[in-house]
């Protein structure tokens, strides 16, 4: 860590030594952890282990399937939220209408289901087809119109929180599909046990590849790092902008389905939403994704939502009272973030290539 | 051709500057003629004539914001001119964009270097045209890796490192970079925005060598803009000046010299001056001076 650390001092700007001084032989465990380190994601894994270590050495129910069975709601949904929400936070935007697109699917779900009278499928299918629509319209905002996307964003959230309100009468149902006995179909769109944590491990890997071995991908880097330098390049900015927009609604409302399945109600409260909404954001901070654009990482993403789930478990299996809950968790991400940026610095000077 | 340093070397003229008329060459891959562009209240091209031998290295001199960078954007494609028009290979040439122009034959260095920093050196190298497993959509980092040390050896540009972002190179090497992805496209038309600013001498004349070497080869034509005249006259065939939105000054650099273009901006900034002061004198309200 100590020569890690020193080599920003070291390196001048494009100094040939960098490149030098970080091919020369570490021993053994300093050479792994320089390794980690060189990861993007390194700093997250680090800090998610330490308290992953803490809990289970603190508690003695830590370690137990049956805790880890808990976890899980904590972490997938989150994980799944983030991953899309990367993929607009790279660009250097925000989506804020994650939570009205959480809330409003599975909403037009039930609807299609019940009042249309579409099979499960179709409904599902019809409903993630209305939030893609919403997401091609904020991109279309944000980037052929040049709104700001924290505003656009907000109106969408709100938009689409007052009509699942309007749509519902505010009034709780019973999910198709969630009802016991539950169906393969609900077993797979969120009932089953590890049916989201399945589903966000493979949302996760999909999209961490889109984003770094496909065009795709490299776009929306290139966008997030130099705007007006992709389009001088030939990249066509708004579609790739838009695309993710979509990507994002996509993946709030495919949450937003499972979780209603899991719970087997439909409650349009929009209370619940717009904190998953700040809750997918940190996560996907914490794993390493700069709100200013042009970095991040989807597994970041995935293991900040890990430690946003590890967290809040652990502090509750170690009997800490609800109403500090929030307040330790707002501390821990404090202290998460800015080591994530101190080890981030100490990674950059090191000259591990990304 | 009209010569302006005659016409305005004995008594500072007043008028804006002569306009040089479209000409033309038989062997011309492009022509551009009459271009016009205004942003809102200000007029970046008022009448611009300009054309483009095959093999020919132009460069295109000019004040700041007499409308060079501009000029180059419409030849590119990236922005449309009002009016005028264009011609590549003695076809009319409308680009829809950036792209269609690349498509078309012809690829720009910006003045920004369009570099995205984030991204690495070969990924900058290859945006645009990355090299994927077919038929999968997946990038095949390897084989732009390779290609781009071959490509770069080729240039003859040295960076030790091809897998790091761009963020870490010298201003010099980012130059490089960027002449080095134009270079490496399949353009016979290349347009360079100051290739030469942000450089040491030792890597600007490295870009000036890379230049020749492809003048040399007489695939490309190249349009260039420059401010030292010294790099003009060395690198270039042919030199156009842009004056006040109009092309004032077209001539091979073999007939012109570093003291005739001095002069001519000289003139230019004389010109200025007196425009200024008369504006002065008009707004106080006396006799513009005889």
């Amino acid at each position: 860590m100590a020569s890690v650390a020193q080599d920003p001092a070291s390196t001048g700007p494009g100094g040939p030594e960098g490149p030098a001084q970080s091919r020369r032989a570490l021993p053994g465990w300093r050479q792994i952890g320089s390794r980690i380190i060189a990861l993007r994601e390194g700093s997250i894994i680090v800090i998610t282990l330490v308290v992953a270590i803490y809990f289970s050495a603190n508690t003695s129910n830590f370690l137990t399937g049956g805790n880890l069975e808990t976890l899980l709601p904590y972490f997938a949904p989150f994980a799944i939220l983030a991953a899309g929400e990367v993929f607009v936070m790279i660009l250097g935007e925000i989506d804020l209408s994650i939570a009205g697109m959480y809330l409003f699917a599975p909403i037009i779900y039930y609807k299609l289901n019940t009042s249309v009278g579409l099979s499960l499928g179709l409904s599902l299918i019809g409903a993630l087809l209305i939030c893609v629509a919403v997401g091609a319209m904020n991109g279309v905002f944000v980037s052929v119109l040049g709104i700001n996307s924290f505003v656009t964003t907000l109106g969408t959230l709100f938009t689409f929180e007052g009509l699942s309100l309007i749509i519902s009468k505010g009034t709780p149902v019973a999910t198709p599909g969630g009802q016991v006995p539950v169906g393969t179909f609900g077993k797979v769109f969120g009932a089953g046990t590890y049916s989201e944590l399945i589903w966000a491990i493979a949302i996760v890997v999909l999209l961490q590849v889109a984003l770094t071995f496909t065009r795709w991908g490299l776009y929306t880097v290139a966008i997030g790092s130099n705007k007006l330098g992709a389009a001088e390049a030939g990249v066509r900015v708004n579609l790739v902008m838009i695309r993710n927009f979509m990507l994002c609604a996509l993946t709030a409302g495919l949450v937003g389905i499972f979780e209603a399945i899991r719970a087997q109600t439909v409650q349009p409260n929009p209370a619940g939403p717009n904190e998953i909404l700040f809750f997918a954001v940190a996560a996907a901070v914490i794993g390493g994704t700069l709100l200013t654009g042009g970095s991040g990482t989807v597994v970041g993403a995935l293991i900040g939502a890990l430690f946003l789930g590890i967290l809040k478990d652990g502090l509750i299996l170690q009997g800490v009272q609800a109403n500090y809950l929030l307040f330790y968790t707002g501390l821990a991400v404090i202290v998460a973030m800015t080591a994530n940026v101190f080890v981030g610095r100490a990674r950059r000077g090191h000259g591990g290539s990304d | 051709m009209i010569d302006p340093a005659d016409q305005q070397g004995g008594v500072p003229a007043a008028e804006a500057p002569d306009i040089v008329p479209p000409t033309s060459a038989s062997d011309d891959v492009l022509r551009a003629e009459h271009i016009a562009k205004r942003f809102g209240p200000v007029t970046a091209l008022r009448d611009v004539n300009l054309h483009l031998k095959k093999g020919e290295v132009l460069g295109l001199l000019g004040d700041n914001g007499a409308g060079k960078s501009t000029l180059i954007k419409i030849l590119c494609g990236f922005q449309k001119q009002d009016s005028g028009e264009m011609f590549l290979r003695g076809k009319p040439f409308e680009p829809k964009n950036v792209d269609d122009a690349r498509a078309q034959g012809i690829d720009t260095v910006f003045q920004d270097l369009a570099l995205i920093d984030e991204l690495s050196v070969y990924h900058n190298l290859f945006l645009r045209r990355e090299r994927v497993f077919k038929p999968l959509p997946l990038l095949s980092n390897r084989r732009m890796k390779r290609e781009a040390r071959t490509a770069l050896d080729e240039i003859g540009i040295n960076i030790p490192r091809i897998d790091v972002a761009v963020a870490r190179l010298s201003g010099g090497q980012r130059q490089a970079i960027a002449v080095a992805r134009t270079v490496n496209s399949d353009a016979d038309i290349i347009l360079l925005d100051e290739p030469l600013a942000a450089m040491g001498a030792k890597e600007g004349a490295q870009i000036l060598d890379l230049v020749a070497r492809l003048k040399e080869e007489g695939k490309v034509s190249i349009i260039m803009i420059l401010h030292n005249y010294v790099h003009v006259l060395q690198a270039c065939d042919r030199v156009s000046m842009i004056q006040d939105g109009v092309i004032a000054l077209d001539k091979p650099t073999a007939e012109t010299s570093v003291e005739e273009l001095t002069e001519i901006v000289v003139n230019e900034y004389r010109r200025a001056r007196e425009q200024s002061h008369r504006e002065e004198a008009q707004a106080a309200g006396s006799q513009p001076p005889a």
